[in-house]
């Protein structure tokens, strides 16, 4: 327990000496009557998994759809290593690196797997389609993330929820080159017991390649599980960044709901 | 024992998939069709009979393909018959009242068609408006223009017989095979590979199956639907073209409710009008089968007043067919 915290101090020390890969500077972005996020200001570092958490409306997948280039933020500024940058569109979010796998898993249910992993970036030899070049390495990059798909050329439609969720991530991994930040909303929220669990085997995978994550989640379980931080998002606010190790579910609930009301 | 649970699914997919190769199922039905026909009339076989159903269905089918490409993007044209009849008018009128070229006039029109199409799909992604209204719109206005720029009156013309545009369109290839039946092929090769194995191609088929899965993942649908309304455009001209070859005048209510013929076409091919799915070869499939069942019932004598009650019924079965097989393997 003593070793436990004395580890936790240390890599908060080592942190901050690190340069953030991501690093947002007083986010806000407003809908209508709405103030979805008020002044957000946080750090994400390389290799680590960030459990982000808060309750429906918190302001959580507002906050990561500025990070993937799907909203833009109102006010605040987007640092990645270091340097300011602007996302105003999704690709240009997959050019800085950032890939997002969203609640709806957005795939196309009547293409196959190939087609989804390759969704938008689809190999092309001159004019025509890189077929056989997709299929193969669609099949490297299920293969190393120990994914199991009966067939390739299925469509993703027939598939299960733990299936389609890992396909989904595996276009988020692949789309170019080395990911740097993978976001994931809810990314076992849907699925029973048996495919949560592979998912989440699938994040611990991750972690140990060296991504970085962030997850969204609601279960306070799995975040347990995987995370190494925690940030909690309150009506647009972040109103706390925890260590796992120096944090209990308790202690997260109630920042989640505001302390007064426990 | 994953590996058998592995295996067993494998199987079961491969099988699915046969199944779901809709274009074999109707493909059957065309063969069905054919020899059905075969032996209930003599006169069917013909070659001649033959090369005259082939003609008739070439129109129609060249005009399906851009239809096709629209159903799989989940949108739909139905201004197509009133264009087509526009751009035959505008055809005739250019040629016979104006010095230019038919060639060159036949590039005017095409053009003209993109452009309509362009208007289409303008206004049904930068407004929001669904392309069924647009269309119907349209539809309307393109009949109207046709009938303003002739009076009502056809407008004939009168290129001289050995001019290479008549022979190009609507002439024969050895005396024999009607011309139209290779413009037909090469435009069915030229859009099924685009539909196929390009990457335009993939992109339509995503902006059909979910739009929003694709505008995510940086494809632009705008453009990829707008796209496939300037092919269809392209396609009435050049289908006009080809009519104006045959018959040698614009006649104002020409393509008169052929959006329907076209329609049907694509969906006895296969294509449903959920977006997503579909293919040329369907298309074309259900081209032939429509253009059989015109044929059929002309030459068994029936009343031409059946004709719409056979194909109406025949676009019925055919997509409650399609939607009873999907459902079964969902």
């Amino acid at each position: 327990m003593k070793m436990e915290k004395e580890k936790a101090v240390a890599t908060v020390a080592s942190k901050a000496a690190e340069l953030p890969l991501l690093e947002l500077r007083g986010i806000s972005k407003t809908f209508g009557h709405v103030q979805a996020l008020k002044g957000v200001d946080c750090c994400i570092y390389p290799g680590e998994v960030v459990g982000l958490v808060g309750d429906n409306g918190a302001g959580k997948s507002t906050l990561m759809k500025i990070i993937a280039g799907v909203y833009k933020p109102d006010a605040g500024t987007i640092w990645v290593d270091g340097s300011l940058v602007t996302i105003r569109t999704p690709l240009d979010a997959m050019a800085l690196g950032i890939a997002i796998v969203y609640q709806n898993l957005a795939l196309v249910d009547q293409r196959d797997v190939v087609a989804n992993i390759f969704l938008g970036r689809e190999l092309v030899r001159g004019l025509v389609l890189d077929n056989d070049r997709m299929l193969k390495e669609s099949a490297q990059v299920l293969q190393e993330l120990g994914i199991e798909i009966p067939s390739l050329s299925a469509e993703v439609g027939i598939l299960s929820g733990g299936q389609r969720q890992a396909i989904a991530i595996t276009r988020a991994m692949h789309h170019g080159e080395r990911k740097r930040l993978v976001i994931m909303d809810e990314p076992v929220a849907a699925l029973g017991v048996n495919e949560s669990r592979k998912v989440l085997r699938l994040i611990k995978h991750l972690k140990g390649q060296g991504c970085t994550l962030i997850v969204i989640s609601h279960n306070m379980e799995h975040v347990f599980s995987v995370a190494d931080r925690i940030m909690v998002l309150r009506r647009g606010r972040l109103v706390g960044v925890r260590h796992r190790a120096e944090t209990t579910t308790i202690d997260i609930v109630r920042l989640i709901v505001g302390a007064e009301h426990l | 024992m994953d590996r058998d649970n592995m295996d067993q699914k494998k199987r079961r997919l491969a099988v699915r998939n046969i199944f779901l190769k809709r274009e074999i199922s109707i493909l059957g039905a065309a063969v069905l069709l054919f020899f059905g026909l075969s032996l209930a009339t003599p006169h069917f076989l013909r070659i001649d009979n033959l090369l005259l159903v082939a003609r008739q269905i070439s129109i129609l089918a060249i005009i399906a393909i851009g239809m096709t490409f629209l159903f799989i993007a989940r949108e739909i044209d139905l201004s197509v018959g009133s264009m087509y009849g526009f751009l035959v008018v505008v055809l005739a009128f250019l040629i016979s009242r104006t010095t230019l070229d038919p060639w060159v006039a036949m590039g005017v029109v095409i053009i003209a068609g993109a452009s309509l199409g362009l208007l289409n799909g303008l206004l049904t992604t930068l407004f929001g408006m669904p392309s069924f209204i647009v269309t119907l719109g349209m539809l309307s206005i393109l009949r109207g223009s046709s009938l303003l720029l002739t009076g009502g009156w056809p407008i004939i013309i009168r290129t001289s017989e050995d001019h290479s545009f008549l022979n190009f369109t609507a002439g024969y290839a050895g005396g024999v095979v009607p011309t139209q039946i290779f413009w037909m092929i090469s435009l069915m090769l030229i859009g099924g590979f685009f539909l196929g194995k390009t990457r335009f191609g993939a992109h339509v088929y995503a902006t059909g199956g979910n739009e929003e899965a694709a505008r995510l993942s940086g494809i632009p649908v705008k453009r990829v639907k707008t796209v496939c309304f300037m092919i269809t455009g392209a396609l009435c001209g050049i289908a006009a073209a080809l009519l104006l070859g045959q018959v040698r005048s614009g006649f104002p209510l020409t393509g008169a409710g052929f959006e329907l013929d076209i329609i049907a076409a694509v969906v006895i091919g296969g294509t449903p009008l959920f977006g997503g799915r579909g293919s040329i070869l369907g298309t074309l499939l259900g081209a032939s089968i429509t253009g059989m069942i015109t044929n059929g019932l002309v030459l068994l004598g029936a009343s031409a007043y059946f004709e719409p009650v056979a194909k109406g019924s025949i676009i019925i079965i055919a997509v409650l067919i399609n939607t009873l097989t999907r459902r079964k393997y969902a």
